[in-house]
């Protein structure tokens, strides 16, 4: 009796390990490819929702990022390597992302990641890669990715993220004693930037009259005007992001706002500014990481507008598409540096770059691995001060690269 | 229970499926339907995508065993898929539990769920039951986006990656894309033989029954509202299984997975591969899986061209690829 029963417990187990022992050839005969990785192409992926509400970003961030590889190809390769990125569509879906990372990296075997657009769908591709020892820079907006509990040495943020965005912008458009209601797009983006104006409108002496939260991809704005109305602010602080920033803005211009109080948001975005008239815009206050017009002050910024011209028929780089181009260029230089793909090499190069390829000088900070870099403000400007199509903005400040903006990183939870 | 077997209704369709096309193939349906999957990996563009036909697989066939069988929709197995899915990821994330207890946990809650939703749901009928499954699965969604110290609200669960498995004595690498497939097809192959089982027990006649006429069924003396029941729990627990195993693979549960578009998701993936049939649901992920995968990369208008696809299978297929081989192959 007792055998038979033995007979039954052996033999899913014998099934078991003769499984196992297949795989285990297949991953000795596969030896040989791991081996001969040095010499091929570096891959990048490059996962980002192409489709869906933030597709124009997305779209520029691939251009930007396609032209950094082409200068790097130009010159001739990374480490005399040649460079090839490869874009995939994560539909803005968390799931989506990760299994198109997933897919990077096991079937197109490539070196590192960049990309994303989304607070969410940057934690999932970063929990994709930190666990298979992948290096992966976020190109978007998380205050989230900077804590301890999601950071892993291979996690790079070159995106600005909330907390400085807003604590420099609410130093330029908010005063002592300014009451400042706020309209917040009711997911992470939206609660991120709301928590840095908060903290930062403390800091400065500014008084919270209000929060009113609106769906995600709301297309109707009408019903919370006339509370913010009645709240009688200075300013309206408006959280969303893509669409939703030129449709509120928009309906609340209808309703008059713009007479009564200064509207701000945390980052100005090029794109929906263009998607409207500039008298919707006009006179708004907004954050941003990069503006074509920074090239009468900042050299790099110059070049990067050139070559970007020259590729692409006049077109000028837009703020996040100017992610693409720093995100993809550091990780080169810093693969350059490093002489290879190692990732501990690689980190460590990252860790010491300084780099300064469009906006400044930039580094990423030791413990959190935060883009440490420039902050503009910007104001839209009135149709009549346009010098052409693309003179959107005017550079109210350009306040410069400095730690003192981020959060500590003990307060990020990091011994240090 | 014998008596069952002899109640004169509808052919069950269990007993129909590949045995027309291969005399004997239904005996060995679980067997072949595994064997297929084992190939999977060897011939879809990558291994990734191979785990998630499993995945979105399985989610179908046990959404088929309430839709395609019972003849319940449901637009709420949403919060099943995700509810397994986070229960795991909180289990493993939290309390830092054994990846199997962390799959039972899941299962456990998933089936809790079920029971709750399905009580309240089995009283109405047609569209209202259908919107009750929405608007339940509605609640458990806000909940979790509400939630947010325990699930992570917005930004999804996190923080709970399975890299090993370990079992008595040995462990696997779960992080090798080949190793995890072969692992979630084993899970797999148990549910798809315990679904077989289930459909071809008196259990199954009775569902079936009740879809064919629920009127006669009742007449017939069987007790119609546990046995929708007990239908809807199973297929909440399958669910919730293939939520779990969602969870090990990707290593993060999307708020996402509780949305409404993700039932919506399930009833589209069943309806192309063909509800009402053992192995249809697969082909129907594999198929939606295979059309997004590739159009993506062609075109970011993907999403156009699964559209006239799934309209033109509606018009013209209604009973979905497998349906449409399973009733060619009788006409023959």
């Amino acid at each position: 009796m007792t055998k038979g029963i033995d007979k039954l417990v052996q033999r899913p187990i014998s099934r078991r390990t003769a499984l196992i022992g297949l795989v285990g050839t297949a991953g000795a005969l596969s030896m040989p490819w791991i081996a001969r990785a040095q010499a091929e192409t570096i891959r990048i992926g490059f996962p980002t929702p192409l489709t869906g509400p933030f597709a124009a970003e997305a779209n520029d961030q691939v251009r930007s990022a396609q032209l950094a590889v082409k200068l790097a190809n130009d010159k001739g390769g990374i480490a005399g390597r040649k460079v090839e990125l490869l874009v995939r569509d994560d539909k803005l879906n968390a799931g989506e992302a990760a299994t198109r990372t997933l897919e990077l990296i096991e079937k197109d075997k490539v070196h590192a990641v960049v990309g994303a657009l989304s607070s969410a769908v940057q934690l999932a591709v970063n929990e994709v890669t930190r666990a298979r020892n992948m290096i992966y820079v976020s190109i978007s907006q998380s205050d989230t990715i900077n804590e301890i509990k999601d950071f892993s040495p291979y996690t790079f943020h070159e995106a600005l993220n909330p907390t400085m965005t807003t604590a420099v912008v609410a130093r330029h458009s908010f005063q002592k004693g300014s009451k400042v209601a706020y309209l917040v797009a009711d997911y992470a983006y939206g609660h991120e930037m709301l928590t840095g104006f908060k903290r930062a409108a403390e800091v400065i002496g500014a008084e919270t009259v209000g929060e009113i939260l609106h769906p995600f991809g709301a297309a109707d704005y009408s019903t919370f005007i006339p509370t913010i109305l009645s709240l009688n602010p200075d300013i309206l602080c408006i959280c969303n992001f893509g669409r939703d920033q030129a449709n509120s803005i928009k309906q609340a211009v209808d309703f008059g706002v713009k007479d009564m109080m200064k509207i701000v948001v945390p980052v100005i975005l090029h794109n929906q500014r263009l998607a409207v008239d500039p008298e919707v815009f006009e006179g708004v206050v907004g954050g941003a990481n990069y503006y074509w017009g920074l090239e009468e002050t900042v050299p790099s910024a110059k070049a990067f507008n050139d070559v970007f011209r020259a590729e692409y028929k006049g077109a000028i780089p837009t703020d996040y598409g100017a992610y693409g181009y720093t995100g993809v260029a550091s990780l080169l230089m810093a693969i350059e540096k490093a002489g290879g793909t190692e990732p501990q090499k690689v980190i460590e190069a990252m860790e010491a770059l300084k780099y300064d390829v469009a906006k400044g000088e930039q580094f990423y900070r030791k413990c959190d691995h935060q883009s440490v870099q420039s902050v503009l403000v910007l104001e839209s400007k009135a149709k009549s001060d346009m010098k052409s199509d693309a003179d959107l903005f005017k550079i109210v400040a350009n306040e410069p690269a400095s730690e003192s903006i981020l959060r500590s990183c003990s307060e990020l939870g990091f011994k240090s | 229970m014998s008596v069952v077997r002899n109640v004169e209704l509808a052919p069950p369709s269990s007993r129909r499926g590949l045995a027309v096309l291969f005399p004997g193939a239904n005996r060995w349906r679980v067997p072949l339907s595994v064997l297929t999957l084992c190939i999977l990996p060897w011939v879809l563009p990558s291994q990734a995508l191979a785990v998630n036909v499993l995945i979105y697989g399985l989610l179908a066939v046990g959404y088929n065993l309430l839709f395609g069988y019972t003849g319940l929709l449901s637009f709420g197995h949403a919060a099943f898929f995700g509810a397994g899915a986070y229960a795991t990821g909180i289990a493993i994330g939290t309390f830092g539990v054994n990846w199997f207890v962390a799959m039972v946990v899941g299962l456990a809650v998933a089936g809790f769920l079920a029971t709750i939703m399905g009580m309240l749901a089995i009283r109405t009928r047609g569209i209202y039951f259908s919107m009750v499954t929405l608007a339940l699965s509605q609640l458990v969604y806000y909940t979790a986006l509400q939630a947010s110290s325990w699930t992570g609200g917005e930004n999804g669960l996190r923080g709970f990656t399975v890299s090993t498995l370990s079992f008595p004595g040995f462990s696997l690498n779960f992080l090798d894309p080949l190793v995890k497939y072969y692992a979630i097809t084993i899970v797999v192959a148990l549910a798809l033989w315990f679904v077989s089982r289930a459909l071809n027990s008196p259990f199954g006649a009775v569902i079936e029954a009740i879809r064919e006429n629920e009127t006669r069924a009742r007449a017939c003396g069987y007790n119609v509202e546990r046995t929708k029941l007990l239908s809807f729990v199973l297929s909440g627990i399958l669910c919730g299984l293939a939520g779990t195993l969602s969870a090990m693979h990707l290593s993060i549960v999307p708020l996402d997975s509780l949305h409404y578009q993700t039932s919506g998701l399930i009833v589209m993936m069943t309806l192309l591969g063909g509800a009402g049939s053992f192995f249809g649901p697969f082909i129907g992920a594999l198929a939606f899986l295979l059309m997004e995968d590739i159009f993506s990369l062609w075109t970011t208008n993907w999403q156009l061209i699964v559209g006239v696809i799934f309209i033109l299978f509606v018009l013209y297929l209604p009973k979905g690829i497998w349906g449409t081989l399973i009733s060619w192959g009788k006409g023959r």
